[in-house]
């Protein structure tokens, strides 16, 4: 049994609704064509509880639905009168309608007269001989089998949505050319506009335009058009993978080039990830740039109002390069005290941004000289610059100076306004949680 | 069933490498608008707790989010939330902590390991990264910890990048997260993922490691091994989408609320960039098919897993199409052995090895067959019923 899914809500408010509307004309129309005589018979699908209604329909118009044989491969071979248990309401039953009274060799097609019961239900002689040679040669579903044929050619949107029974195409094509169905499909566009269905065939009309894709993987058919696609597991072609693809119904995604990024290995990576980690008071690189960028992040609103900043004792420059990444036209500096770290800042930042060695105090004097109007923003661990001396000096450059928790500040003091106190310093106030603060004021360092 | 709202559909604020949603925006299939009051009316006839998703779900305005998050939390006591953290700010901290949102974070990695997570350029991809890796801290420092969903790919997981990787999660570790998922690369019909998927056996060798990983690490769990020896135990009334018959028609696990309040489907299907709206009905089409179909035309005939692994996700299917089984058959198989053999060894039977299994499968297929789809705990308690 097939199923859909709509390609989006515009789709399914639009085709949902004609879909069913089509379901009903295909049948008016059907059911005109052998009360007219054109088709000496159809087979019509219906539920349980529809079943009064259609023998009704058909009788009306001097037709006879009798219920079809399980030879032709269904399920219900019961008398419509007959007691039904409630479970048999999930059943489909086949009806077989035609001209009161049957005709013998309608009302009792014989099995071994396939391709004569088809062409009495309005098939064509050569789709007829196609599904009867198809069902004898073991198959069972001719449609799901036409789409996995290796034909190149496009399928006709109204051959391959044959399978959802909405016309003009109401039986298994031969093939993807078969100019007899185009004839059928015709006959019943022309019938139908002759019945009164203007809109319903101008809708049909549209569906024959549309590029569909078709196929069928490991017995399981699709069929995807610009507005849905449809599927049903067939026991036809179970295996092996077979695909055939026809226009297709939407544009595929352009496809997108990415950008390069350059691998480097395990080594390089814990260098870029962050070295200086124990000086710096961290227990691993990961800790350290996870709590670098915390800061950052927590300081998004000083940094956005700054035009400039320090990181006093900035390590490997780190915490400015994560800044930098954040503001791009912030003017940074970085101070450290360590040779070797400071290296590897100047490595890590490029050489437009100052890294100043030597002492911290002497450092400080040198920014004091190189920014003589002062810097926005001082990121500052009290307790490894050491010197009450130190901060004053830093205090005196910097409009705002952030206090920075690391690992070892935070196990010790616990939290950022337990560490700030035991430094004397009070901070603005924040979060408990927070790892960095803004000096409020400044009392006395220890 | 999980329930993804997706106000904004798939509309992201970056643009992962290897992003399954990437087809539908390439296609300009993203919403630009949303009528709150229909995804509420949803969530309410759903009533079911819900996850808020995307796309990137911290596009929405915060008012709407509270809105979500309120009704989460009055309905349900919490809500999901699944970002990817770059737009996460202090004041959203509250948020999540007043209506108890439980929040989960992609990243693949620090720093320069979580590359494929594009950003546009390469100082935008380390910039969005910090942010991510300040929020799981921040988080876990606010009591908060995020479960943590890491996709392997060749940036973070080859093999000379492994290492960096497992002691990467060991820090999360002492940071206080518990949960990571882990997710292999899926592939589709973009081309920015070229390049970074890992082979089977750089997948398998990675996925190995990290197992051994999570037994290091006792404060750690990986979900995804626990719920493979939950399947071959036939204990899958807790374990995910991937191992319970996912219909792509109308995804079981997982129901989208969309824009409009419509339900839609998972969208890890969807590779011609059409985000297809739920089927009227499920159905096991791909169960049968792949049941029936031998492994070398993509099925997975005579496979003593089947029961436990189904074909696995039908969005990482060979070639795309969904009527195949997972391209990372050979990753799922390998670690299936390893789990069997330890289940085995610790005097345990697994289904793989049961003198039940063609029962059970039989029984499978059957319940399959007329649309139902039993749990395998209560096709094992039928059998042992005297």
């Amino acid at each position: 049994m097939q199923r859909i899914s709509f390609s989006g809500p515009q789709a399914r408010a639009l085709w949902q609704p004609r879909f069913e509307r089509l379901g009903e004309v295909a049948l008016a129309v059907e059911l005109e064509m052998v009360r007219q005589g054109r088709i000496p018979a159809t087979l019509v699908w219906t539920g349980y509880d529809d079943i009064e209604a259609l023998t009704e329909r058909v009788r009306a118009i001097g037709l006879e639905a009798k219920p079809v044989k399980a030879s032709l491969g269904y399920a219900a071979d019961w008398p419509i009168e007959a007691s039904i248990d409630e479970p048999k309401r999930l059943l489909d039953y086949a009806f077989l309608i035609g001209p009161a009274p049957y005709d013998v060799s309608i009302a009792e097609p014989a099995a071994d007269d396939l391709e004569q019961t088809a062409m009495r239900s309005g098939y064509p002689a050569c789709c007829a001989k196609s599904w009867a040679g198809h069902l004898r040669g073991g198959g069972c579903d001719p449609l799901a089998n036409l789409l996995a044929r290796d034909d190149r050619a496009a399928m006709p949107a109204h051959f391959a949505l044959a399978v959802l029974g909405v016309g003009p195409v109401r039986h298994a094509p031969c093939s993807v050319h078969c100019s007899a169905t185009r004839d059928c499909s015709r006959a019943f566009l022309d019938l139908g506009r002759e019945l009164g269905f203007i809109d319903e065939i101008v809708w049909l009309e549209e569906i024959a335009g549309w590029a569909t894709e078709a196929s069928l993987v490991n017995g399981i058919a699709e069929i995807t058009t610009a507005a849905f696609r449809c599927t049903w597991l067939s026991d036809e072609g179970a295996s092996p993978h077979r695909r055939l693809r026809h226009t297709l119904a939407a544009p595929r995604p352009v496809k997108r080039k990415a950008a390069s990024v350059e691998l480097v290995g395990g080594t390089e990576i814990l260098v870029e990830l962050g070295t200086g980690f124990e000086a710096a008071g961290f227990a691993s690189p990961f800790a350290m740039r996870s709590r670098f960028s915390a800061i950052v992040w927590e300081q998004t609103a000083a940094l956005r109002r700054a035009a400039s900043a320090v990181h006093v004792g900035c390590g490997d420059g780190l915490l400015l390069e994560l800044i930098a990444q954040t503001r791009p036209k912030l003017k940074l500096y970085g101070l450290e005290e360590d040779a070797a770290l400071a290296g590897l800042a100047r490595q890590r930042l490029g050489a437009s941004l100052p890294v100043l060695g030597g002492a911290s105090l002497e450092a400080l004097a040198t920014l004091a000289r190189l920014v003589p109007e002062g810097v926005d923003l001082a990121f500052v661990d009290p307790e490894r610059l050491g010197s009450h001396e130190a901060l004053a000096a830093i205090r005196v450059i910097a409009k705002s100076v952030i206090v920075i928790g690391t690992d070892r500040s935070l196990r010790r003091f616990k939290d950022m306004d337990t560490y700030a106190a035991t430094m004397g310093l009070a901070l603005l106030p924040g979060r408990a949680a927070r790892v960095s603060a803004a000096i409020a004021a400044m009392d006395r360092l220890h | 069933m999980t329930v993804e709202v997706r106000p904004l559909g798939d509309k992201c604020n970056i643009k992962c490498r290897y992003c399954y949603q990437e087809g539908i925006r390439t296609a300009g299939n993203v919403p630009t608008r949303y009528d709150l009051d229909a995804i509420m009316a949803t969530l309410d006839r759903l009533a079911e707790p819900f996850s808020l998703f995307g796309g990137e779900i911290m596009l929405t305005r915060r008012p709407d989010l509270e809105r979500l998050m309120q009704l989460g939390f009055d309905r349900h006591g919490g809500v999901g939330m699944q970002t990817n953290g770059t737009l996460i700010e202090e004041r959203d901290l509250e948020l999540f902590r007043k209506y108890r949102v439980r929040i989960g974070i992609s990243i693949d990695g620090p720093g320069p390991l979580n590359d494929a997570r594009w950003a546009g350029s390469l100082p935008a991809t380390r910039r969005a990264t910090a942010r991510i890796e300040a929020v799981i801290e921040t988080l876990c420092r606010e009591g908060m910890p995020p479960n943590v969903i890491v996709t392997l790919n060749r940036m973070n997981a080859a093999p000379d990048r492994l290492g960096v990787l497992c002691e990467w999660i060991g820090f999360l570790g002492s940071l206080g997260v518990r949960k990571l998922r882990l997710h292999l690369l899926e592939q589709d019909e973009t081309e920015g993922g070229e390049g970074l998927p890992l082979t089977a056996q750089e997948n398998l060798a990675a996925l190995r490691r990290l197992r051994r990983l999570e037994q290091e690490l006792p404060s750690v769990e990986f979900d995804i091994f626990a719920e493979m020896a939950a399947m071959l135990r036939g204990d899958d009334a807790r374990t995910s989408c991937v191992f319970h018959a996912c219909d792509p028609y109308a995804t079981r696990a997982v129901v989208g609320v969309e824009s409009d309040g419509r339900l839609g489907n998972c969208g890890r299907t969807n590779k011609d960039g059409v985000t297809h709206l739920r089927a009227g009905r499920e159905a096991f089409d791909r169960q049968l098919s792949l049941y029936r179909t031998p492994q070398a035309d993509g099925g997975c005939q005579g496979c003593r897993f089947f029961l436990a692994c189904k074909g696995n996700c039908p969005g990482t299917a060979i070639g795309g199409d969904w009527r195949m089984r997972s391209i990372d058959c050979p990753v799922w198989f390998g670690l299936f052995e390893d789990i069997e053999t330890e289940l085995q060894a610790n005097g345990e039977t697994a289904i793989s090895r049961s003198q039940q299994r063609s029962d059970l499968e039989a029984k499978m297929i059957a319940a399959w067959s007329i649309g139902d789809n039993p749990t395998l705990h209560s096709l094992l308690q039928q059998a042992e019923a005297p």
